[in-house]
């Protein structure tokens, strides 16, 4: 991710280049407005990042494996569910422990709920989305999300 | 928050404005308090998220200032508003599969495409098919297996736009919605009562 943030920005800084070729006004008047979102951000980005870190050390990977192991059937979808609304991190963190899961015999659509749930959930970042959209857009998308992640674990298992 | 209110600012402001900044800093010290060596470790790991962010985080912000100001509203409302019909929708739904990095650096991109007028369905379709990562996809099967990903991919792209729809009906059922929008659902309205 720290490349591709890289290449990214590399882009951006190249068509800011462009624009400043063709009006320095309103490039100035970007680069302005790109601060001032930044400055509005930036804390609540080191509220998140801090409640990340102490999410991730003190519920780790293993706990939610734990309780997902330990239940079965239709307990197991929405533990499913709520344990990827809780976890955060990139995807690519959920995919092995997802797989090792349904090695261990886990129910699919309990698997397929958890993922879909831990990337299009985050209970950690809510307050973050509440003050960037609004709560009732945070709050609705979420509900919506959760209940499209069960939704989809259920019809993966008629499915699979 | 505006400047304003940043210029003076009483402990009450300060308290609604960074509650969640307060709140981590709380948590932070509970943690320190019962575990000092787990704190220091999430200190740690949030430290490193952060300095992986950056470049992103600057990049996604200089495209909000880029929206912001060089983007018309007009064409922005032609594509993905109201005006845009289902295409927009297909839009979002493909901009969500392919755009990447962690959901909370893509809200303030979102939010600045939204206030230059794009309709709410369309943020939503997007943070719904962000749940699908083309390019992540053979990484995905490689651990679950080419048939869980494949129905796993094509379930949450189909309940996309349906989502973003709802998310949009539930949103703009609270806050007023603009004049056009307004008279759209009036029409419908009527045409229900009929």
């Amino acid at each position: 991710l720290f490349s591709v943030g890289f290449l990214y920005l590399a882009v951006i800084l190249a068509v800011y280049l462009v624009a400043g070729r063709i009006s320095p006004d309103k490039t100035c008047q970007s680069l302005r407005v790109a601060r001032s979102s930044l400055w509005r951000v930036l804390p609540l980005l080191v509220a998140v990042f801090t409640l990340i870190g102490l999410f991730q050390t003190f519920f780790p990977p293993e706990i939610i494996k734990d309780w997902l192991g330990e239940t079965s059937g239709k307990t197991s979808l929405l533990v499913g569910g709520l344990a990827g609304a809780l976890a955060i991190g990139p995807p690519l963190a959920a995919f092995p422990l997802a797989g090792s899961l349904l090695d261990a015999g886990a129910w699919p659509p309990a698997i397929a709920a958890f993922i879909v749930s831990w990337i299009s959930v985050g209970v950690i970042s809510l307050p973050f989305e509440a003050s960037v959209f609004g709560s009732r857009f945070a709050l609705a998308r979420n509900t919506l999300a959760f209940l499209s992640s069960l939704l989809i674990g259920l019809l993966a298992g008629s499915f699979l | 928050v505006s400047a304003a209110k940043h210029d003076r600012m009483t402990p009450w402001a300060l308290l609604r404005s960074q509650w969640l900044l307060l709140l981590a800093a709380g948590l932070l010290l509970v943690a320190v308090a019962t575990d000092p060596a787990k704190a220091q470790q999430s200190l740690v790991s949030a430290l490193h998220l952060f300095v992986y962010i950056i470049p992103l985080l600057l990049a996604v912000m200089g495209l909000v200032g880029l929206i912001l100001v060089w983007i018309s509203p007009d064409l922005v409302a032609r594509l993905l508003g109201r005006e845009g019909g289902f295409r927009s929708l297909l839009l979002a739904a493909a901009c969500g599969m392919i755009l990447i990095g962690p959901a909370y650096l893509i809200f303030p991109l979102l939010a600045a495409v939204q206030r230059q007028g794009a309709r709410w369905a369309v943020i939503g379709t997007v943070l719904t098919t962000y749940a699908v990562k083309i390019q992540m996809i053979p990484l995905e099967a490689g651990y679950l297996g080419w048939r869980f990903s494949l129905v796993r991919t094509v379930l949450t792209l189909a309940l996309a736009i349906p989502a973003g729809l709802l998310l949009e009906w539930i949103v703009e059922r609270g806050a007023p919605p603009p004049a056009a929008a307004s008279r759209e659902k009036e029409a419908a309205l009527q045409r229900t009562v009929r």
